[in-house]
């Protein structure tokens, strides 16, 4: 049969041994679970020991009159197997196991039993499963959305922006691009050839990285130009097919001064003065310089300024006001021999106007009932689409094609 | 022969007596009966009329041992468990605290907290102060987790002008060992890197050190090198030595063993984000006791504090983000 030890409880808290004042047992007792079989006195109190289970007292080892410390060997109690399964208590067997390290009885009573963990007998409880927080974990931030502390601050030490830095694919949490990512990414880029970029390429870097940071939707149309070279042809002073762009442009635009608005917050704010700017490319970058009050000066009046603000803008000559920016932008990449493409506006404009190189086509010509040769070019219009919808832009687009046709009125 | 932390206390106030006329020791049961936890056995016998048992009034101990420094003493007082101290609390925040501010007159005592949980301690037995005390200007707080730290500590703390709260673990008593009691001794204001690291840094003191160096020795077969930060003083805060080991890491847990609404580890994370937000690659993160009072019951007392296991988790998610 299974023996039970009778063991020292810890009777309190900072109490290491007691002193046994009655025995009230003898060997072959049957006692019962949690009846009083020892009284014993402390330094602070008098109190009875307890059976943890039922069982036959088989042995008392205490003397009556002497100190115990806490842990100490009592007495020894025979217990069925049922008895053990019902109570679970350590029988002297699995106490010894338990102990191997330890031995019960202890030098007198110096030691503070209550604390004498042993160097090698701390062992974490296997069955405490730690319940521990998350992080805020960021979703949906594949790549360079989520920005740590961290990372801006390496960023801005690198002057790098998100964009620069969209290449790399993230390990952190939600796909996110983590310091070690990005000095990876960085050693990787080392073995590159590179040179530094030049303050122009820079700063169209920096408008165009902040105009994209909108939904910008581009419109095209087709228009023909035969009307307006043939009007250009007529000019002793010719003005520049851009200048015709940007007049009819202007003409659309204060009709329809809401499609040039501008977004801030909870408010579009209109256009106050009909400045348009004017894409021109210069050595590794482009510059857009505006023309002021378009609308209010006819075409013939406006060639010797444009002309005079396209060389100057060449020749990187521009003033503070010359490119102070206007309300849209006219580009004519038709000059580089492109027939079409996706302009971007500045960050500070909602609109801009492109056109593509003319090109020669058969057009059909209702009044001859034929094929006729007619130059056609690409017009498109790149717009804010929290500003305009493709409807609006549409009708502005429309009423440049048509302004276009009567070159004689702008 | 290994010494334990305990014997470290103990020689340290042997030494301090032996070497220091203005020194006494005070404190409930310290005397014949060596302290509750022996941490002055024998010390009466050797140095008679210089080691006094008390009343069981700690706003009393406090109180004497003011007075006594006014005088030019140099006190110790044990306080039988940091549990009890707030019975002291007036005495130690309202006069001991203040009265060099006020009166340009420094209180040079030291008074011992038995600070910290060990299993089946309990509510009342179990708790840590060092957060509610460095609150309070005019304190010195500090949190010894090595044999070393013990002794030297306890040497600077009386040698010190200003009160210090002295937080031993009562865990670590018996069952931390070194192999001499003397050894690294760091001023008080430093923090030591316990284990060195560069995927993310664990910031904490006392017991919690050895747990989280055990987390580190987990994480580290997995590859991950954890820096562990033992600040040893929670006050003054070694600021520097916490930020040179987020700079290096990027992440930083704050570890402690106190409940968790503000404290320690909320001052911590709250310098490191004041001071070092830039170094941060993740939200800097903290690892307390449970918001309940300390159980009694070991295994709900294992669930309630920091353990490897709930530190090594942390982590994980830490360097996972």
């Amino acid at each position: 049969m299974p023996i039970v030890p009778i063991l020292m409880p810890q009777l309190g808290e900072s109490i290491a041994e007691a002193t046994v004042i009655r025995l009230d047992i003898k060997v072959g007792d049957e006692v019962k679970t949690d009846q009083e079989i020892i009284e014993v006195e402390t330094n602070k109190a008098t109190m009875g020991i307890t059976t943890l289970c039922n069982g036959v007292v088989s042995e008392i080892r205490a003397v009556e009159g002497v100190s115990y410390s806490v842990g100490s060997l009592l007495g020894l109690l025979e217990v069925t197997e049922e008895e053990i399964a019902r109570t679970g208590v350590d029988t002297l067997e699995t106490l010894e196991a338990k102990n191997h390290s330890q031995p019960q009885e202890t030098k007198s009573g110096e030691e503070n039993l209550h604390f004498a963990l042993d160097g090698d007998s701390y062992e974490e409880d296997p069955s405490i499963v730690p319940t521990v927080k998350g992080l805020p974990v960021p979703t949906g931030v594949m790549g360079a959305h989520y920005i740590s502390p961290r990372m801006r601050a390496r960023m801005n030490d690198m002057g790098l922006r998100e964009a620069d830095i969209s290449a790399i694919a993230g390990t952190g949490a939600g796909g996110r691009v983590t310091v070690e990512d990005l000095e990876r990414f960085l050693d990787y880029l080392e073995s590159w050839p590179s040179a530094p970029a030049s303050p122009m390429r820079l700063a169209v870097a920096d408008a165009m990285r902040r105009s994209w940071t909108r939904p910008l939707a581009t419109v095209g149309l087709p228009v023909l130009l035969d009307r307006l070279l043939q009007h250009r042809r007529e000019q002793v002073k010719k003005p520049g097919l851009t200048l015709y762009l940007l007049r009819a442009f202007a003409i659309a635009l204060k009709e329809q001064p809401m499609t040039a608005g501008y977004l801030i917050g909870e408010k579009v704010v209109h256009p106050r003065s009909f400045d348009i700017g004017v894409a021109v490319q210069v050595e590794d970058g482009v510059v857009v310089p505006a023309m002021r009050k378009v609308d209010q000066k006819t075409l013939s009046e406006l060639v010797a300024e444009y002309d005079d603000l396209v060389d100057r803008a060449r020749r990187r000559r521009l003033t503070e006001a010359d490119s102070r920016g206007g309300i849209a932008t006219v580009t004519n990449f038709g000059t580089f021999g492109l027939t079409t493409g996706t302009p971007i506006p500045l960050p500070n404009e909602t609109l801009i106007l492109g056109i593509g190189a003319g090109r020669k086509k058969p057009v059909w010509s209702e009044q001859v009932e034929a094929f006729l040769p007619a130059t056609e070019a690409e017009l498109l219009l790149t717009f804010d689409h929290r500003v305009v919808d493709g409807g609006g832009a549409g009708m502005l687009l429309n009423r440049v094609a048509v302004l276009l046709q009567q070159p004689e009125n702008l | 022969m290994s010494v334990t932390y305990i014997d470290a206390i103990r020689e340290a106030q042997e030494d301090l007596l032996r070497e220091d006329d203005r020194v006494f020791l005070y404190g409930q049961d310290i005397a014949s009966f060596g302290g509750a936890f022996k941490a002055t056995k024998g010390l009466a016998e050797a140095y008679p009329n210089r080691v006094f048992d008390s009343p069981i009034s700690e706003d009393a101990m406090i109180g004497l041992a003011v007075g006594a420094a006014i005088e030019g003493m140099r006190p110790i007082i044990e306080m039988q468990f940091a549990d009890f101290s707030s019975i002291a609390f007036n005495q130690i925040v309202n006069q001991a605290a203040t009265h060099y501010y006020r009166t340009g007159m420094p209180i040079p005592i030291t008074v011992r907290l038995p600070s910290g949980g060990t299993p089946g301690s309990g509510p009342f037995h179990s708790q840590s102060m060092e957060g509610l005390y460095a609150q309070y200007p005019g304190l010195v707080v500090v949190t010894p987790a090595t044999v070393s730290d013990a002794y030297h500590m306890l040497i600077d703390a009386v040698k010190m002008d200003d009160p210090v709260i002295y937080c031993e673990h009562k865990f670590l008593y018996r069952w931390l060992k070194a192999k001499s009691i003397k050894g690294e001794h760091l001023p008080i204001g430093q923090a030591r890197i316990a284990r060195p690291g560069k995927h993310a840094t664990v910031v904490t003191y006392s017991a919690m050190v050895h747990e989280a160096v055990r987390a580190a020795d987990r994480l580290q077969q997995d590859g991950w090198e954890i820096e562990v930060v033992d600040l040893r003083s929670v006050k003054p805060l070694d600021i520097d030595t916490v930020l040179a080991s987020v700079a290096r890491t990027g992440r930083l847990l704050a570890v402690g063993e106190a409940f968790p609404w503000g404290g320690v580890t909320a001052e911590v994370v709250s310098r490191v984000t004041e001071e070092g937000f830039h170094l941060l690659d993740a939200p800097p993160q903290r690892l307390n006791s449970r918001d309940t009072p300390v159980p009694y019951h070991p295994k709900l007392w294992a669930a309630h504090r920091p353990t490897p296991e709930s530190i090594s988790e942390a982590l994980r998610k830490l360097l996972s983000f």
